[in-house]
Order: C-alpha cells, then sequence, then structure tokens
C-alpha cells in the first residue's frame, strides 16, 4: 500500500491554516538561517537574541527600528495594491529615487522662510507626484501596448539611480553642495525637516500608518476598491461589467508609485537631510516588495511586518560587535520571503496525504462462481 | 580616437561581457522552457564568491569555475522546486532567490572578517589571492598588430563562451531536445499531450539557466575582477535579464549584446582616455534606456516584432489540473 499526496486547489483556507501556515514559514526560515549561522561556526541562539535585543528591547532600540520601519510600511504599501492587483511593480526602487530627487530639489528651492508644515507638504507632495510618473513611464505602455512591466519597471530603477547618482557625482547640479571638498548634496533648510518625536524618531511613521490605514479602507469600502478588486480577479469579466480596464491600470501603478515616492521624500526630510544618493540606494524599495509578501499583500499587515523587518536589519550592527557577519539578516529576510512564498501554495492548496486503496478488480466475480 | 585605444576598449570590452553572456545564455534556456527567473544576480554572486574561495583553496581554475557554477545551480534549485512544483508566482520567487543569493554570499565572503577588534584581515575569502587565467595563445601571436588582441589575447574560457554560443543555438534549433524545450515552453497543454514531461523540461532549463548564472558569476570573480567583495556583480544579473529580452531569446544575438553592455561598462574609460567629455552615469543608463524601449517597440508591433518576441507561456506555472 502505498502514499500518495492528493492536491486540489481551494478558494479560502480555514483560518487555522491561515495562521499555521505563516507561522512555520517563519519558524522554517529561522531554523535554516540558524543552521548557516551554526555550521559557520557562530552561536545562532545568541544571534537571535541579539537581534531581538538591539531592534526591539527598550525605547531607543523601538525608535530606530521604527524609523527604518516608516519608509519599509510605504514602499511596502507600493507593492502590495500592485501586487494586489497582480500588476508587477519592481520599480519601487527607483520611484523612491525619484522621489527623493523631486523632493530635495523643492526643499531647496521653496523660499526656507514658509511655515513649515506648508513646507512639509509641498515636498512630499512632490515626491508623491515624481513616484507616480516615474511609475507612468512603465503603466502607460502596460495599459495599451501590453509591455511587460516587470521589465519595465524594473529598466527604470537603474535609469533613475543613474540620475540621481548624476546631480550628485557627475555634474554641479542645483543639488550639490557647491562648498563641500567631496561630492555630497546641499543640505536642505531646517523648515524643510520633519519634526522629531523621540531620538531619532520623526512624523514620518505617523504619515505611513495613516496611509496604510486609508489604503485598507479604500480598496475594502470605496467602490474603486472594488472596482481594482474585481480586475485583478478578472480583467474580461470587469471589462465586460463596463470597469474602465485601462485606467484602473494606470490608477493603481501611479498610487504605487506615489507611495513609493512619498517614501523617498519622507527619507530626505527625515533621515538623510539632503541628497545623498548612497544612503539612498539601501534596497528600500526592493524591501517592500519582501514586506508585501510576507503581509500576504494586506494593507494592515504591512505594519507589523515592516516592523518586524525593519527590526531585522537595524541589529545588523549589534551582530557584527560579536563577530557574526552583518550580512546575515538579509539572508534571513530572504529566507523569510522564501519560505512564505513557498507557504502560499498550502494556502491555495489542499493537501492531503493518503494511502491508496487498491482497486478491486471489476467485474462479477460472484456470478462466475456458480 | 586611436589605434591602441580602440583595440583596448574592444578587449575590456569582452572581458566585461563575457560574465554577462554565460549568464544571459543561462537565462536563454531557461526562458526557452517558459520559466522567468529573475534570480539571476542572486545566482551569479553565490557563484562569484563560492569559485573564488575554491580558485583559493584548489589553485585550479577549472575546478573554482565547476563549483561556481554548481553552486548556481543548487540555487537554482530553489526556484525550480517554488516556480515549477509548487507554482509559486516565479516573480515572486525570483527576487526571494536575489536577497538570499546576495545575503548568504556577502555573509559567507564575511566570515572571519568581522573580529571584536574591527580588523576585517581575517575573512575566509578576501583576504588571501586568487588563481589566475592565463591567455592560451602564443606571445607571438598575441603580439600581432589589432587581431592579436582581439581574436587571439584571451584565456580558454573566453574561447569556450564563444562555443557555448554555438552550442545552446544547436541545442535550441537543431535537436529533438530543443524542439521540445521550445514547445514546453510556447504552449505546455499542448506538449503535455504530446507526452513532453512540462516540469522535467522546465526543471533541466532551470537548473541549466542557475549552472550559467554561476558560471558567469565565478568568471567575473575569478577571471574579470581577482577578487571577491560583496555585491560584486553590481547588478550584472540584472543587465543579464534585460539582455535576454534585448537578443530577443537567440544565443548569437546575446554575444552581440553582451559584448555592447560590455563596451557600455568601460566606455567611460576609454571615452575619457580619448578626451572625451561624457558623464558616466549617462552611459551606464543607455542599457536600460534600450531595454525599457524595445520591450516596449516590441509589445506594440506584436506582428512585425514577433521575431523577437518572448515564449508565449513565459511566467505561467503550468498545472495540469487548471487546464
Amino acid at each position: 500500500m502505498s502514499k500518495r499526496a492528493s492536491i486540489s486547489p481551494r478558494a479560502r483556507p480555514p483560518w487555522t491554516v491561515r495562521v499555521v501556515v505563516p507561522t512555520a514559514s517563519l519558524i522554517a526560515a529561522a531554523v535554516v538561517g540558524g543552521l548557516v549561522i551554526s555550521m559557520s561556526g557562530n552561536d545562532a541562539f545568541e544571534a537571535y537574541r541579539t537581534i531581538l535585543d538591539s531592534s526591539f528591547n527598550g525605547v531607543r532600540p523601538l525608535t530606530r527600528t521604527m524609523t527604518l520601519a516608516t519608509p519599509l510600511i510605504l514602499t511596502g504599501l507600493a507593492a502590495a495594491i500592485a501586487f494586489r492587483m497582480k500588476v508587477w511593480n519592481i520599480g519601487g526602487e527607483g520611484q523612491l529615487y525619484m522621489g527623493a530627487v523631486v523632493a530635495s530639489g523643492l526643499a531647496l528651492a521653496i523660499p526656507s522662510d514658509i511655515p513649515k508644515p506648508l513646507m512639509i507638504a509641498a515636498i512630499v507632495l512632490g515626491g508623491a507626484a515624481a513616484g507616480a510618473v516615474w511609475a507612468g513611464l512603465a503603466a502607460i505602455p502596460k495599459a495599451y501596448f501590453n509591455a511587460d512591466e516587470v521589465i519595465t519597471t524594473l529598466m527604470l530603477n537603474f535609469v533613475a539611480l543613474s540620475f540621481m547618482n548624476y546631480l550628485i557625482f557627475g555634474s554641479t547640479s542645483f543639488w550639490k553642495d557647491p562648498k563641500s571638498s567631496f561630492p555630497q548634496g546641499l543640505r536642505i533648510p531646517e523648515s524643510a525637516t520633519m519634526p522629531r518625536m523621540s531620538y531619532r524618531l520623526h512624523y514620518g511613521i505617523i504619515i505611513a500608518v495613516v496611509a496604510a490605514v486609508l489604503l485598507w479602507w479604500v480598496l475594502r469600502r470605496t467602490t474603486y476598491g472594488f472596482e481594482v478588486r474585481a480586475v485583478s480577479d478578472s480583467k474580461e469579466a470587469s471589462r465586460y461589467a463596463g470597469m474602465r480596464v485601462n485606467s484602473k491600470l494606470i490608477s493603481v501603478l501611479a498610487i504605487s508609485g506615489a507611495l513609493a515616492g512619498i517614501a523617498g521624500a519622507i527619507e530626505v526630510s527625515g533621515v538623510v537631510k539632503r541628497l545623498d544618493p548612497t544612503v539612498l540606494a539601501s534596497e528600500l524599495g526592493f524591501t517592500g516588495i519582501v514586506v508585501a509578501a510576507v503581509a500576504r499583500f494586506n494593507c494592515l499587515g504591512v505594519i507589523p511586518v515592516a516592523v518586524l523587518l525593519a527590526g531585522l536589519v537595524v541589529s545588523g550592527s549589534s551582530l557584527q560587535r560579536l563577530g557574526i557577519p552583518p550580512e546575515i539578516v538579509f539572508l534571513l529576510q530572504g529566507l523569510i520571503f522564501l519560505f512564505v512564498a513557498a507557504g502560499e501554495f498550502f494556502l491555495a492548496n489542499k493537501v492531503t496525504i493518503a494511502s491508496t486503496v487498491p482497486v478491486q478488480p471489476a467485474g462479477n466475480g460472484g456470478l462466475a462462481n456458480e | 580616437m586611436n589605434d591602441t585605444v580602440l583595440v583596448l576598449s574592444v578587449v575590456s570590452a569582452i572581458a566585461a561581457g563575457t560574465p554577462i553572456l554565460f549568464a544571459a545564455l543561462g537565462e536563454i534556456m531557461t526562458e526557452r522552457s517558459g520559466v522567468m527567473n529573475l534570480g539571476v544576480d542572486g545566482m551569479m554572486l553565490i557563484g562569484a564568491v563560492t569559485g573564488f574561495w575554491v580558485g583559493v583553496e584548489t589553485e585550479s581554475a577549472v575546478l573554482a569555475l565547476l563549483a561556481g557554477g554548481l553552486a548556481g545551480t543548487l540555487l537554482s534549485l530553489v526556484h525550480a522546486v517554488l516556480a515549477v512544483s509548487l507554482r509559486v508566482n516565479q516573480v515572486i520567487s525570483g527576487l526571494a532567490l536575489v536577497i538570499v543569493g546576495g545575503g548568504l554570499s556577502a555573509y559567507w565572503g564575511n566570515l572571519g572578517g568581522t573580529a571584536a577588534d574591527g580588523s576585517a584581515d581575517q575573512a575566509l575569502v578576501q583576504t588571501k589571492n586568487g588563481v589566475s587565467i592565463d591567455p592560451i595563445f602564443p606571445e607571438v601571436l598575441q603580439d600581432l598588430p589589432v587581431i592579436g588582441p582581439i581574436v587571439f589575447g584571451h584565456d580558454l574560457v573566453i574561447y569556450f563562451s564563444w562555443a557555448l554560443v554555438g552550442a545552446v543555438g544547436y541545442l535550441l534549433y537543431r535537436t529533438q531536445f530543443g524542439l521540445s524545450l521550445r514547445a514546453v515552453g510556447e504552449d505546455p497543454g499542448a506538449a503535455d499531450a504530446a507526452g513532453l514531461s512540462v516540469s522535467r523540461y522546465r526543471y533541466v532549463c532551470t537548473l541549466v539557466g542557475g549552472f550559467g548564472a554561476g558560471l558567469g558569476g565565478s568568471y567575473l570573480s575569478v577571471g574579470v575582477i581577482g577578487t571577491w567583495a560583496a555585491g560584486l556583480t553590481a547588478g550584472a544579473g540584472w543587465i543579464a535579464v534585460a539582455l535576454v529580452i534585448l537578443s530577443g531569446w537567440r544565443p548569437w544575438a546575446a554575444l552581440l549584446a553582451a559584448y555592447v553592455f560590455g563596451a557600455l561598462r568601460s566606455l567611460g574609460f576609454t571615452l575619457q582616455i580619448s578626451g572625451i567629455e561624457v558623464a558616466s552615469e549617462f552611459l551606464a543608463m543607455i542599457p536600460f534606456v534600450a531595454t525599457y524601449l524595445v520591450v516596449i517597440v516590441v509589445s506594440a508591433n506584436p506582428a512585425r516584432a514577433r521575431k523577437i518576441a518572448g515564449p508565449a507561456a513565459l511566467g505561467e506555472p503550468y498545472s495540469r489540473e487548471a487546464r
């Protein structure tokens, strides 16, 4: 008698499965990560204790974690709304850069004596517009020619990175500090910097959380959100029902780009204080995709996942003091991503291991005996 | 621009293009079978660190390159399981590979290099000298003007890559295996009905793609740069992904495109010694802008550009039950 796995698709898994599968994914990632740490001669338990300690234990570690979580919530939302509609916006990275470029440009161009709230509103909106336009460069070819957005958004990332580098390292642009002996961005005026709450944590976190709640509400409770979900389920059916599929697609990518652009603007205003390509190019956009995937593209879920992954990244320097290469945090992040992705299969399909019963030979055995 | 500069820039374009060429040839195989693996950069990085380390330990360039290829293959196995067996979204799975490959290679390469006193000179991989790969033709031939450096000046790996371009082309277009794998990439349902095992072809092609990327990565660290550093590829894996599209999934075009990309990577330097002022950032943009435009042009004219359009079932998981 042999055992055989039978696989059958299901629409919505029971809540027990929805709890067990992601938990199992996280545990699997921690176990594999722990094995890598142990096999390379370090103490895995000590590493995990350090990660928790240095990012969540105490006010100061928590503020550091929340400061990094701020852009990750926004880039996570950017990926979540796009991926949810099955639009694969891999361009959060570039949209963030363009948001940062325009936001820092506005901060330097607008007279610095205007009221702070006005200034911050201007640069955040400017960042959003820049991100939306940059995403539009992929959205419009996608809507009208069905040009693969995975590739176009990806290519635009590199273009944006080169452009940002050019402004600081390749030219004497408006963004560059003319007095500095090494190439760096001009510091933005005091009125353009995000006020702080505690230690380095700034009010950007409020913007990020409000954006998450707002987006969740829009997707759940409005006609627009309903149509977006309908288009993601079936383009054809939605078109037949009279929905404007192309404008939905463009608007979703524009919102996605705007969120990443806001992340760039807030990083400039709250953390970096100038256009600094090396600091800004720290994969915040890519990490946002991980955040969204682990949160299963749920806008509210993005908040705790962003905090978790930010905590992981923040702990890198403490691990280094233990003699453990800090790059382990990226490996752990990748493993979480991988196992959560694998878990999707077990959420979407019911897998049962059943013993196969030998099939009785067909025929009228009883009659033959007579 | 005088002759020496021109020759030098062709030579450096070929060297810089070869790692990308290996990765792109592998990805062409993978994508032709209908699997999109965006994890090329991660596989190249794993290949680069493994190859460099094996080169240091064994002092054999052949073993170094093989080990790099095998490391890439191992990582691509993860993608095969996720994308083919578990039918996970291939974009997600590929991106996960990039992060895992980048993280693991940087971690491994930095082991022992972060002593408590902050000194980085005990790192497992960085500090030692790697093996070198020398040109194979006698110096008499190498010293010929112009054609010497361009035709005879390379190491064996570059000649191997030329042979490989022909081999992949032959495999794809002239063999039963190639016909079958292209069928699997164009219409897995029909291929399945014709008795081909869709998942077997896709597994094999994904692993071959991983080997190509790993080999490219190890040639980059061992042959071109001669050292290992975290993030060594500087996005070369993404360039390989772009190049597959630019080449229209054809090996010969990939060879040309790889050298053009290689030239662009070293063009800033070339222009500088020729006294021409162009910001290197704009040169760096060209391949990406070109790919962006090509994708749009191809999508806009599907009929005219069918010759360079991708496999029809690219990126779609195949499930017999869901037909």
